[in-house]
């Protein structure tokens, strides 16, 4: 079963003076193991909507369901939190145990499994973000790297192995080293979990590279929605509400602003090179 | 929760009570609590309360904002009249029920009570209402100033404050953060009793601590940066001068001062 | 009381990193490894390199935050290990560091731009000129007395960077300033940092772990490992992406196009970074066939 957003319409401080609507009539599934990347530009209502997703914040109208569970309701909430693992921008500064391991099974503990369970799964969830358990359980979190300590936050959240895994962009302020490691970490435990993920990224050549299907938020709603190459072949309609669009699509645009036939919906860049060889060759013979 | 707390928060504004010199309403504050504290007769209250009405008009703050800078307290406010209430035995007896008995006494000790507080409250948030807290800081420095001669941290303490100030609303914002972050890993902050409640807040004072002292550090390095050295040698693009306003306020206070001391001595 | 010293200038760079070596306390390895680089007046450098490559810690050798172990580092002819000049230094080297929310100190913007001023005792009224000219010169004016939490991350970045102009510094370093912002804010700030360089002449030392945010840049240096191990201009430097894939790092996107294409048989110029630059390269060679 998918988690269900129907009409859902949110303002943050209902009923003041200063009612600001943050997010209008959003209606959006995300289906059991897809990959769903979310963009738009800050203060598009990505964020909020996402917190929405596990019941952090409760709508004002419309509905949210986690499989059978209604986020609305507190007990059923509950049982729907444990569904959607969620990482924050910057998970890293929840960390607060003496070690790697116990911070891992933090969540576990609190789903209510047992100590010894809960560090079996911690040092699984560990070895699944390329966190070696015999290396770093022992370490405190405060000593890793901060590519090291993303991961170890990451592991806290899929230790309570969600069925969605819920990212708010993951690689902010990583380098280009430990970007490409989260993201092979998500393939990894799609892979290994089938858990679907949503991910919430700037980062138009990783969504590009990753993404099965994208949503696209602006000023609150949600505007467009679809298969990546679908959303992607409408780059100028991205740009024009400020977005960026992956370089292959970029260059397209470029390209047939000069006049030259690229098609559209070509946004990966081997797709690119091989269109655009084409065109050489065939320049070169005629 | 803590963005209802109106105390100790600016209210925009270019009113003639905005625009007095900081050290003005700072010595303003200092003579109008001493003042609250010299009435010792309920109906002598009046007079400090007009003069802090009349200046919530000039300062043109909505009166309701004013007040609800008093809602932080008001659980204070109301437990300060009922024990007083309750607990004064002299005078006469006005109520009587079962175990509960209320004197005359008891009820004017609790107006008196309760309205001093309220004054008090009301003169100070008037003064953070229309000081921005940097010129207050600022003012403060500037008074504290003499006392540097004796080796008092004037300068230091003014930083600590600005710097406390700048950094008070990031840190809501990152406790909001951590909150949720921990809430998503179900954490519980809401259930058990206080011990284990208190306990579940580690794992949210934890990472504000280690955040805190990791933005001193970067803090303090982009300071450093920026040629700080400490109060030596420092100029300021804002140097404060004394107004006309200033000099008004001056003698408006005194007749406040006058007014009440007379009004004590008059009223038996 | 703080006496600003005007340098003595020489036929040597502004800057120049001289066989400097850092370790940091209790670390096994050096953070930098017999690093020399010579920053000149008026230049655009970009520092690129991964986590650990020791760009950061070069950056904060510019201005004697960090001093070195062995090795020295002039700056207009001062050395950074002489105390007395210290302020000088500082002075004349404006940084901006990574994180928005940590490095703004008081609660109005003009407040915190006129900071740097104030420490170095610039007599009041001449701070109110500086401060109004550098906030305009970052296009903040409009948001002088707002308070810094209620800005934006590029926008907190950019009144950081008036808090630098107001010190009138000889170089701007950026210290991974883009590293925490958005697409919109990393844009805003390379594009005025760029303007500043172009329009107003300073020096500017952009460390960055983003290769695109180098290629307009006079030259980049790429450290890997605490040693600095290839300079020269972008098109001189990217187009050594061998060596630079041993380093692990990535060479822009377009010229691993441009590589591939030519590698198999495109007749496309040997560097192309942008892809403006990749556009044009293919109209050209179309219309030549």
């Amino acid at each position: 079963m998918p988690i269900v957003v129907e009409k859902l319409n949110y303002a943050y401080m209902q009923g003041s003076a200063i009612t600001k609507a943050a997010l209008t009539d959003i209606s959006l599934r995300i289906e059991d193991g897809e990959f769903l990347g979310l963009i738009g530009h800050t203060g598009s209502g990505k964020s909020t909507f996402v917190q929405q997703l596990n019941g952090l914040l409760q709508p004002n109208s419309g509905t949210v369901h986690v499989d059978e569970f209604d986020m609305a309701d507190k007990k059923q909430r509950m049982e729907g939190r444990k569904l959607v693992g969620m990482v924050f921008q910057y998970p890293e500064y929840q960390l607060f145990e003496e070690s790697v391991e116990k911070d891992v099974a933090f969540g576990v503990k609190n789903m209510g499994i047992g100590e010894e369970e809960a560090l079996e799964r911690a040092h699984e969830a560990m070895a699944l973000v390329g966190l070696a358990p015999e290396k770093f359980a022992a370490k405190s979190p405060f000593e890793l790297s901060g590519g090291e300590k993303r991961r170890a936050a990451l592991a806290g959240i899929i230790a309570m192995k969600p069925k969605y895994l819920v990212l708010d962009e993951p690689m902010a302020g990583l380098d280009p080293l430990g970007r490409k490691a989260i993201l092979d970490t998500i393939d990894n435990l799609r892979a290994s979990l089938g858990c679907a993920v949503l991910m919430v990224s700037h980062s138009m050549d990783d969504m590009a590279d990753r993404a099965e299907r994208i949503a696209v938020m602006n000023g609150g709603r949600l505007v467009m929605e679809g298969k990546t190459r679908d959303v992607f072949a409408q780059s100028e309609l991205l740009t024009s509400i400020g977005l960026d669009v992956p370089q292959a699509s970029r260059l397209g645009m470029e390209l047939r602003k000069r006049g030259i036939d690229i098609p559209e919906n070509i946004y990966e860049i081997e797709e690119m090179e091989l269109a655009l060889l084409k065109l050489l060759s065939k320049g070169g013979r005629a | 929760m803590i963005k209802d707390i109106t105390l100790g928060q600016y209210f925009p504004g270019n009113s003639a009570i905005h625009r007095l010199d900081p050290r003005t309403k700072l010595l303003g504050m200092i003579a109008y609590i001493v003042i609250v504290f010299l009435v010792t007769k309920t109906p002598v209250f009046i007079i400090p309360a007009l003069f802090a009405a009349i200046c919530i008009y000039l300062a043109r703050v909505p009166f309701g904002y004013v007040i609800r800078s008093l809602k932080p307290i008001r659980f204070l406010l109301v437990f300060m009249f009922i024990v007083n209430l309750f607990m004064v035995r002299t005078g006469k007896t006005v109520i009587a029920f079962w175990i509960i008995s209320i004197t005359d006494e008891a009820i004017k000790q609790s107006v008196y009570i309760t309205l001093r507080l309220v004054l008090l409250l009301v003169g100070t948030s008037l003064m953070t209402l229309t000081t921005t807290p940097i010129a207050l800081t600022d003012g403060l420095e500037r008074l504290l100033m003499p006392l540097s001669k004796i080796h008092f941290p004037a300068h230091e303490l003014a930083m600590m404050m600005t710097i406390a100030l700048r950094f008070i609303p990031t840190l809501i914002e990152e406790a909001d953060k951590i909150m949720k972050a921990q809430m998503a890993r179900g954490a519980d902050f809401e259930s058990g009793n206080l011990i284990k409640r208190a306990k579940n807040m580690i794992p949210i004072l934890v990472p504000l601590f280690v955040s805190a002292f990791r933005r001193a550090d970067e803090l303090a390095m982009a300071m450093e940066s920026r040629c700080y050295h400490g109060g030596e040698g420092r100029t300021r693009m804002n140097v404060l001068k004394f107004g006309c306003g200033d000099g008004v306020a001056a003698a408006a206070f005194a007749v406040l001062t006058a007014l009440t001391i007379a009004a004590q001595k008059l009223i038996p | 009381m703080c006496v600003i010293r005007t340098g003595k200038e020489g036929e040597t760079g502004l800057i120049e990193i001289q066989n400097v070596s850092y370790a940091y306390e209790d670390a096994a390895a050096k953070a930098l490894n017999n690093v020399s680089l010579t920053i000149n007046d008026g230049e655009f450098v970009a520092v690129v390199g991964h986590n650990g490559s020791g760009k950061s810690t070069l950056a904060k050798h510019l201005n004697a935050l960090l001093l070195p172990t062995e090795g020295k580092v002039l700056v207009d002819g001062m050395d950074t290990a002489d105390e007395t000049d210290t302020l000088s230094i500082r002075q004349r080297v404006g940084m901006v560091f990574q994180n928005p929310d940590n490095q703004l100190v008081t609660t109005i913007v003009e407040e915190d731009v006129a900071f740097g001023p104030e420490n170095i005792g610039v007599p009041g009224n001449e701070i109110r000129t500086r401060v109004d000219r550098a906030l305009a010169a970052v296009g903040m004016e409009k948001y002088a007395h707002s308070a810094p939490n209620m800005l934006s991350g590029g926008q907190k970045q950019r009144i950081a960077i008036a808090g630098m102009l107001a010190m009138q510094p000889k170089v701007l370093v950026l210290d991974e300033a883009t590293a925490m912002l958005d697409p919109k804010g990393r844009r805003d700030i390379i594009d005025l940092v760029t303007k500043l360089h172009k329009e107003n002449g300073i020096t500017v030392v952009m460390i960055t772990q983003y290769m695109e945010e180098a290629i307009g840049a006079d030259r980049v240096a790429v450290m890997s490992g605490g040693e600095l191990i290839l300079e020269g201009t972008p098109k001189e430097v990217f187009s050594q992406d061998e060596l630079l894939h041993k380093h692990r790092l990535d060479v822009p996107v377009m010229q691993q196009l441009a590589n591939r294409l030519n590698a198999r048989g495109a007749n496309l110029p040997k560097c192309i970074l942008s892809v403006e630059e990749m556009a044009q390269a293919i109209c050209l060679s179309l219309s030549k066939n």
